[in-house]
């Protein structure tokens, strides 16, 4: 086999457009960390585990909702109609994993509410970009859907007014039934994602602003904290 | 009066084509008796949402109640988005 190509801190910082306090804080916190130590003690990183990094979805999406970066065209839906037709080619794709034959449209489901709720707030609204980042990957289980839209936060305080943070609004969208909905007409979607994963294998991470949740497989413990990188839209990671 | 979801899709997952569909299917329900029942078979319908069914389902519910009967709901994102918009709209649907 081939020994791997190794790459310095500094040339991996130009690889990825980051700077190398960056890759040092993403080594910390365990975002990405080098494969191994030179013998002077200094990081090294492998070509391979840059590329796979650059490529995946989350950091792609989350790259956008933070910097606005270009992202791949296959991953942008720019309307609902655009997502709806790529969900349900996801749809049949799941459709072929014979251990998800029971749960699959579960996991659609949950992923058609994240995104077409990204699309119900924000129409008309949008304050750049319009649509949705959108990909998935079903041999690892996962599917990413962010928006550059307005977040929960703004979103939300059309209906109650009083809410004056992410982490309040972050609850309240998991968990508080809105009736009376008017001005706007709410799905309560994300109350429905929270329960399926409550009851499922399946696993959620969503950010807006600077809040982040994080719901896991079977469990109904709805763990929010305060984001180290806050941002305007949303960002979610489904794994399965 | 018998209506088979499906023609409306296999996928009903959005807001905006829950609202289609629904407008869509108006002129047929000036079809069904005073009496009647309204029978909804979910049969083929693949992945269902509570988005779609919130622009359904519920003013099918609040329109004809206990006319309103809904078929073949095993499918688990049917099942699971029924038991929300029950909660939601604090009501429960009548199942064959």
């Amino acid at each position: 086999m081939a020994e791997q190509e190794l790459i310095t801190i500094s040339e991996a910082a130009e690889i990825l457009g980051v700077s190398i306090d960056t890759l040092r804080r993403w080594d910390k916190s365990g975002k990405l960390s080098p494969i191994k130590a030179s013998d002077a003690g200094y990081r090294l990183y492998s070509r391979s585990q840059l590329e796979l990094f650059l490529h995946d979805p989350f950091v792609l999406a989350k790259d956008w909702v933070l910097k606005g970066t270009e992202i791949p065209s296959g991953s942008y839906c720019s309307n609902s109609a655009v997502f709806q037709t790529r969900l349900t080619r996801m749809q049949d794709l799941l459709s072929d994993v014979s251990e998800l034959i029971d749960i699959f449209p579960l996991i659609v489901a949950v992923a058609g509410e994240i995104g077409n709720n990204s699309f119900d707030h924000n129409l008309g609204n949008w304050p750049d970009t319009p649509g949705i980042f959108f990909a998935y990957d079903i041999n690892k289980r996962s599917i990413v859907l962010a928006d550059r839209g307005l977040g929960i936060l703004t979103t939300l305080k059309r209906v109650k007014p009083e809410l004056n943070n992410d982490e309040k609004a972050l609850k309240v969208a998991f968990t508080e039934i809105l009736s009376g909905r008017a001005p706007e007409s709410r799905g309560n979607g994300l109350k429905f994602v929270r329960k399926i994963v409550a009851e499922n294998p399946i696993s959620l991470l969503f950010q807006t602003g600077n809040a982040e949740l994080t719901l896991v497989k079977d469990s109904d413990v709805l763990d929010i904290k305060h984001s180290a990188e806050p941002f305007r839209g949303c960002l979610a990671l489904i794994t399965f | 009066m018998k209506i088979e979801l499906k023609k409306f899709g296999t996928t009903l997952i959005s807001r905006q084509n829950g609202r289609e569909a629904f407008a869509a299917f108006q002129p047929q329900l000036t079809a069904l008796g005073e009496n009647e029942n309204l029978e909804l078979d979910f049969e083929g319908v693949i992945t269902f949402s509570p988005s779609w069914g919130d622009e359904f389902l519920s003013p099918l519910s609040k329109k004809y109640d206990t006319r309103l009967i809904l078929m073949n709901t095993s499918n688990l994102s049917v099942k699971a988005t029924l038991e929300l918009l029950e909660k939601i709209n604090q009501m429960t649907f009548k199942i064959h």
